[in-house]
């Protein structure tokens, strides 16, 4: 294993040193990184953590390792100028239209909602927006039994998008508990320009 | 032996990126007594650019101060861009900067005294280009270096813009780019090339003056100027005093070309890992958000430019406008004001 020893250096030294290192590295193979500056170390692992990897950290007295393995590629910042202009390879909208999944009984509407937001986060490729309009609101309120389903989509980047009017409709401006206030321009905007859509 | 005296040689955070980090700071803040009065139109609860005093119905007073340890080798530019980012303040209220107060820590057994004065020259020369007046100043020796400005103003009280007036619907106008934080570092690093760090070094020089009259004239209803807490949380901190959220379109937010491979290089300041805690939970980051443009949103500035929340009836005409008759902005709409949402700042 690869070791950079960045003792006595300050930030952003270490971390200039470690990303130039990650590029001779295979995906998956470990690096370690020694560093004397707390500062470098929680910046460090601010970068790694934000990549995806959970580095493992000791210390001895003041100097700290950090092993890790390397970062999968981030598509979006492998290069700026595709960043600039496309968009993720393969994209999908999910679009919300009511609280309850499929027609029929209200309870097992409800239950096979509840089980499609909890599989929809486990999906290996995320959905780039949630979309929910008319009673689909309801489902990003505090109280809501997908609220965690939704707060751990939006955490993975995916944008839950509420419909405002219908916010303002129902009265809910004060009980939302996930999301972004949009409205129908955005929303008719995004779910043309979806790779595809989805609508449980 | 004539070498010229490199002041970044004394310091190893600079500009604005030597700010107290913002968390510790409101901890603090939040033990005092906030001053009351109703002739106080703006007081330090919003984390507005400056205080605002009501002196009659004519004339409000603008009043603030910054000042920093060097940000670049050349005395002459340091004055200067301490200057602008002193004046800038009071540029995004709205109004008119009309004296100035050095201050300045400085050590003349360390420093030769010629650089003291080259300091003094840059500030002065930005004043009187701003149309305003230095009326005297205090030294005390100290090192690292640190010079800055206290600055009066004037705005008709109805006139005054404040963070707090954005309202769903307007568009954010960004009038400078981002990344002077990331260029100082990697001129530092030397991951940048000479052109770059000299165009950041323009950029911070360059008064706000033209934007905040811009302003005026297309009646903005809220503004700020963009410094040590970055994009993202001056922008957030903009939201959270007008009570509404921002959807900001990152690839319109205009770079300081050079600036996104010096963090692609991992060149990225210690200031921008503190703003990223700042912020949080309070901001959003869609997935198209790549890792070195969610740090950039979070670069510490020196002397930025204004965020302005503009009618959009209007922003389109402001923009041509500002862009025409000062070519050293690059105004752009980098996003809107949406509905008080969860959290303040997505970015996309």
């Amino acid at each position: 294993m690869k070791t950079l020893d960045t003792k006595g250096l300050k930030c952003p030294q270490p971390l200039i040193m470690l990303k130039e290192a990650l590029l001779d590295l295979k995906s998956g193979e470990e690096i370690r990184v020694e560093t004397d500056n707390d500062t470098s170390l929680k910046n460090l692992l601010s970068y790694l953590k934000d990549q995806g990897v959970e580095p493992e950290v000791s210390s001895a007295g003041t100097v700290h390792t950090l092993v890790a393995p390397k970062p999968d590629q981030d598509i979006a910042s492998s290069n700026a100028a595709i960043y600039c202009t496309t968009d993720l390879p393969i994209s999908y909208v999910v679009c919300i239209k009511g609280e309850l999944m499929g027609d029929g009984d209200p309870e097992l509407g409800r239950l096979l909602m509840e089980t499609f937001m909890d599989n929809l986060k486990l999906q290996e490729q995320l959905p780039t927006h949630v979309v929910l309009y008319n009673g689909g609101v309801k489902l990003a309120m505090k109280d809501s039994p997908v609220c965690n389903s939704l707060t751990e989509l939006e955490e993975l980047g995916t944008r839950i998008m509420l419909c405002g009017t219908c916010i303002d409709h129902y009265g809910l401006q004060f009980d939302i508990g996930v999301g972004m206030i949009s409205n129908m321009v955005v929303i008719t905007e995004t779910l043309a320009a979806a790779g595809h859509v989805v609508t449980p | 032996m004539d070498k010229k005296f490199d002041l970044l040689s004394t310091v190893e955070y600079g500009g604005c990126s030597a700010k107290l980090p913002a968390g510790l700071l409101s901890e603090v803040l939040s033990k005092l007594p906030l001053a009351k009065d109703p002739k106080l139109l703006v007081d330090v609860d919003t984390h507005d650019d400056a205080g605002v005093y009501k002196i009659n119905e004519e004339t409000a007073l603008i009043f603030t101060t910054d000042f920093f340890p060097p940000i670049c080798s050349d005395g002459y530019e340091f004055g200067e861009i301490a200057a602008a980012n002193a004046l800038s303040d009071v540029y995004a209220m709205g109004g008119t900067p009309l004296l100035a107060l050095n201050l300045m820590m400085f050590s003349h057994e360390l420093i030769p005294l010629d650089v003291f004065g080259e300091i003094l020259k840059g500030g002065q020369d930005k004043v009187t280009e701003a149309g305003a007046l230095i009326v005297g100043g205090h030294t005390i020796d100290d090192h690292p270096p640190k010079y800055g400005m206290a600055v009066v103003g004037t705005v008709h009280p109805d006139q005054l813009i404040t963070n707090a007036g954005a309202r769903p619907n307007d568009i954010l106008v960004l009038t400078k780019s981002i990344g002077t934080g990331a260029l100082v570092s990697g001129e530092k690093n030397r991951l940048c090339t000479p052109e770059d760090y000299r165009r950041a070094l323009r950029q911070m020089k360059h008064l706000n003056k033209h934007g905040a009259s811009m302003a005026l004239k297309y009646g903005v209803r809220s503004m700020t100027d963009i410094t040590g807490f970055g994009l993202a949380g001056h922008a957030m901190k903009m939201a959270e005093a007008s009570g509404v959220s921002f959807r900001i379109h990152t690839p319109q937010i205009p770079l300081l070309p050079g600036a996104y491979l010096v963090y692609e290089k991992g060149s990225i300041p210690g200031a921008t890992f503190r703003n990223l805690e700042f912020t949080g939970k309070h901001i959003h980051c869609s997935r198209s958000v790549d890792y070195n443009m969610k740090m950039l949103v979070h670069d510490a500035q020196t002397s930025g430019g204004l965020l302005m929340a503009v009618n959009p009836d209007h922003a389109g005409i402001l923009i041509e406008e500002l862009n025409s008759i000062d070519p050293e902005v690059s105004a752009v709409e980098i996003g809107e004001v949406i509905p008080e949402s969860p959290r303040r700042i997505y970015f996309e």
